[in-house]
């Protein structure tokens, strides 16, 4: 029954759109010679939000977010980029760190980043101050006249994102931005996501690590096999899989199977099994009725990334059967 | 428009500083320095080598001691019309021995030092000539014969009857073979400086596709601005590449021969239009053929797949340079007129129309066509480039299907 409750919002219908929303895409499609890269996808960022877009490898998140940048365009279906249904008409006020990072290594950090804020409109003296103020920010003062070639390649992606963001734009697409960085600059982009999305900025994001979307996302939407397969928050898609209950019966532990739902695993100590439908009260009635008392009791939600696992596999299933 | 030419000047700003601020800009800079040292080397050794085998050919007349002076004096009167350098090689003139002449003359020639290539025999009247080559026969030819008629005129060679008076006069536009060689000089200087720094164009977005910098660019941009920024910044190395030799070639003649100022120049629609127009044409034959080079090299994922696309478009260069060089040759003719309109020649044949027409207007027409062309291949650079390489937009000849659907 979970299905019906995540497949309900996915790919369906023409959405909503007004000059207000930031991101809004509706049923894109994209192949590359034989291949669908994007089959479909549906999309609305609500403005100053940030959000994610999940998926495995190869599921068309790139491809999707390039279409809605207008570095590419979409064989078919709709899209509008800050009230603008041409993206790039948008560009100035918009900031991206695309999923190859790339950068002139001959460059100085400082010009990188007033370069690429020059491309977006920002005066090339304006985006070498602020360069050296943001660079002081993120603790790279000391690199500003080091070429980039001669920094780390997180420091270059440090650079980089600062350069993305050196215009203030309100909207900003982030591909994949935590790889590649060690925990201490994850951290710290996480904490400059947060700081973009305070001063009003939309951010859109994509990622396949579930601890990062996790943290920041506030809606987000799960692609895979080219289709969007879940919209909502992280809440909801927490919610898509049923509560985990670990009972730890007082006495005749394994005898208590016969109560407990089928897929039910006992580890020696604890049953592991999924909260039914219609709680778990009745269940824990019947148990203490048998004899087999509570020794202990705990229910949790799953994490995102068991929701990410079911969904995507779910999504795989459901395609196979379709090939078939 | 105005985002267009900003994020134009951006690129091309990026451009010009990361070719002109790096050390390897001054090798290049300095390149044609090498090029000079070397074809002076070249051409030393090879005027060294010319004049020491002339030094070393001779030619030969076997002649009567009594025929001697005259044949001496009438060399002398001869010689003095030719160039040194293209002149007959050096007369020995041997007192003849009667019969055993033609085998005397035959040892010359077979005689490897002096090096003999032809010698006369015989009466003046009736001379007989062995050759190695065609040039010193036809000279002892004329040799003989303007001797006897010196001897039957009794005038003594080398005393002259009349006193010329040799006075300079130009015409104001110059002769039709002085416009004719601007003009050729001006295709050729266009097609050279084009040859050596359009090409420069060829890898410019390869290493924007090896550092992904291209996705920012795609992101931030349209195509078309990133190609002409590209272009534009890439015409400014080369108009300094030119400036600093035109600069630095001013001064060394103004240093080696004492002149200063522009050298005379026979252009018929005047010497500072024809050169306005000329840096016009190169800007036009630059762009043109630089288009060219980056939406080629565009395509190219690697330095061989590059070198191997350069040679084509290096051919069809000097194909446009002859094109441009027959209609210098022939102004007016229907050549002309093709080269003129066909728009990767256009450039340079319209340099040699203005250094063989006045008129102002066609040139004006014809920079015209040419940014429309500059326009164009840009325009296709870019589609093929978004179609080839991002995968993405419709194909060159979509409008077509559409129309036919």
């Amino acid at each position: 029954m979970a299905h019906s409750r995540y497949h309900a919002t996915a790919n369906e219908g023409m959405w909503p759109v007004d000059d207000d929303t930031p991101v809004w895409a509706n049923d894109l499609v994209k192949h590359f010679g034989s291949a669908t890269a994007v089959n479909g996808v549906s999309l609305s960022v609500p403005r100053g939000m940030i959000y994610g877009v999940l998926g495995p490898n190869g599921a068309g998140k790139t491809t999707t977010l390039r279409m809605l940048l207008g570095i590419i365009d979409p064989d078919s279906g709709a899209r509008r980029l800050l009230g603008h249904s041409a993206p790039r008409e948008a560009s100035q006020r918009v900031g991206y760190l695309p999923e190859e990072r790339g950068l002139y290594p001959a460059m100085k950090a400082r010009e990188a980043i007033a370069f690429m804020g020059a491309l977006r409109g920002l005066d090339w003296a304006e985006g070498r101050r602020r360069a050296g103020d943001m660079m002081e920010e993120a603790g790279l003062g000391h690199a500003v006249d080091r070429k980039i070639r001669q920094m780390s390649k997180g420091m270059a992606q440090l650079v980089q994102l600062l350069g993305s963001i050196v215009h203030r734009p309100e909207l900003i697409v982030l591909d994949e931005p935590f790889s590649g960085l060690d925990p201490v600059n994850q951290e710290h982009l996480e904490s400059l996501v947060r700081a973009e999305s305070a001063r009003g900025a939309t951010i859109l994001f994509s990622t396949h690590v579930m601890s990062h979307a996790e943290r920041l996302c506030e809606r987000l939407a799960i692609i895979a096999g080219g289709k969007r397969r879940f919209e909502g928050t992280v809440e909801e898609a927490r919610g898509v899989l049923p509560m985990q209950a670990h009972y730890v019966p007082c006495q005749r532990g394994e005898e208590a199977a016969r109560l407990l739902p089928a897929d039910a695993r006992f580890d020696g100590r604890a049953w592991h099994f999924e909260v039914p439908d219609g709680g778990a009260e009745r269940l824990l009635m019947s148990l203490i009725e048998a004899g087999h008392g509570v020794a202990g009791l705990t229910m949790q939600r799953p994490g995102l990334h068991d929701a990410f696992v079911r969904i995507v596999g779910d999504a795989r299933q459901q395609d196979a059967e379709a090939a078939r | 428009m105005s985002n267009f030419f900003a994020q134009t000047r951006v690129i091309a700003r990026r451009d010009f500083k990361a070719v002109v601020a790096t050390p390897t800009f001054l090798l290049f800079l300095l390149a044609p320095l090498f090029m000079i040292v070397m074809a002076v080397l070249g051409g030393t050794g090879a005027s060294q080598a010319v004049s020491s085998a002339q030094d070393k050919t001779r030619i030969a007349a076997i002649v009567s001691a009594e025929d001697l002076p005259l044949v001496q004096a009438t060399d002398a009167e001869m010689r003095h019309l030719y160039p040194v350098e293209i002149g007959p090689s050096r007369l020995d003139v041997v007192v003849s021995h009667g019969a055993d002449d033609a085998r005397a003359a035959k040892t010359m020639l077979a005689a490897t030092s002096p090096d003999y290539t032809a010698v006369l025999y015989g009466p003046l009247a009736t001379p007989t000539i062995l050759r190695e080559s065609a040039g010193g026969a036809a000279y002892l030819s004329e040799l003989a014969e303007q001797s006897l008629r010196n001897r039957q005129a009794g005038l003594t060679p080398g005393v002259r009857l009349s006193r010329p008076v040799a006075k300079e006069a130009k015409a104001a536009t110059g002769s039709a073979q002085g416009r004719q060689v601007t003009g050729y000089g001006a295709v050729f200087a266009i097609f050279f400086l084009t040859l050596l720094l359009a090409g420069q164009t060829v890898g410019m977005l390869a290493e924007e596709k090896s550092n992904k910098v291209i996705e920012i660019l795609a992101a931030a941009a349209p195509l078309e601005s990133v190609f002409v920024g590209k272009l534009v910044g890439m015409f400014g190395v080369a108009l300094l590449f030119v400036s600093f030799w035109i600069v630095l070639g001013g001064v060394g003649l103004a240093v080696l021969t004492g002149a200063s100022g522009l050298p005379a120049l026979t252009a018929a629609i005047g010497a500072p239009t024809f050169l306005i127009l000329c840096v016009g044409y190169f800007a036009m034959a630059f762009m043109l053929l630089g288009a060219i080079f980056l939406g080629v090299g565009a395509q190219a994922s690697t330095m061989r797949e590059i070198q191997m696309m350069s040679l084509p478009i290096t051919i069809f260069q000097v194909a446009m340079f002859g094109l441009a060089s027959k209609a210098a040759g022939q102004p007016g003719s229907a050549v002309a007129r093709f080269a003129e309109i066909f728009p990767f020649s256009s450039p340079f044949a319209m340099a040699a129309r203005a250094a063989n027409d006045a008129a102002l207007w066609p040139h004006v027409a014809a920079l015209l066509w040419q940014l429309l062309w500059v326009a164009i291949t840009i325009w296709i650079s870019a589609r093929l480039f978004r179609r080839g390489v991002l995968k993405s937009g419709p194909g060159l000849f979509s409008f077509l299907r559409r129309r036919k659907g």
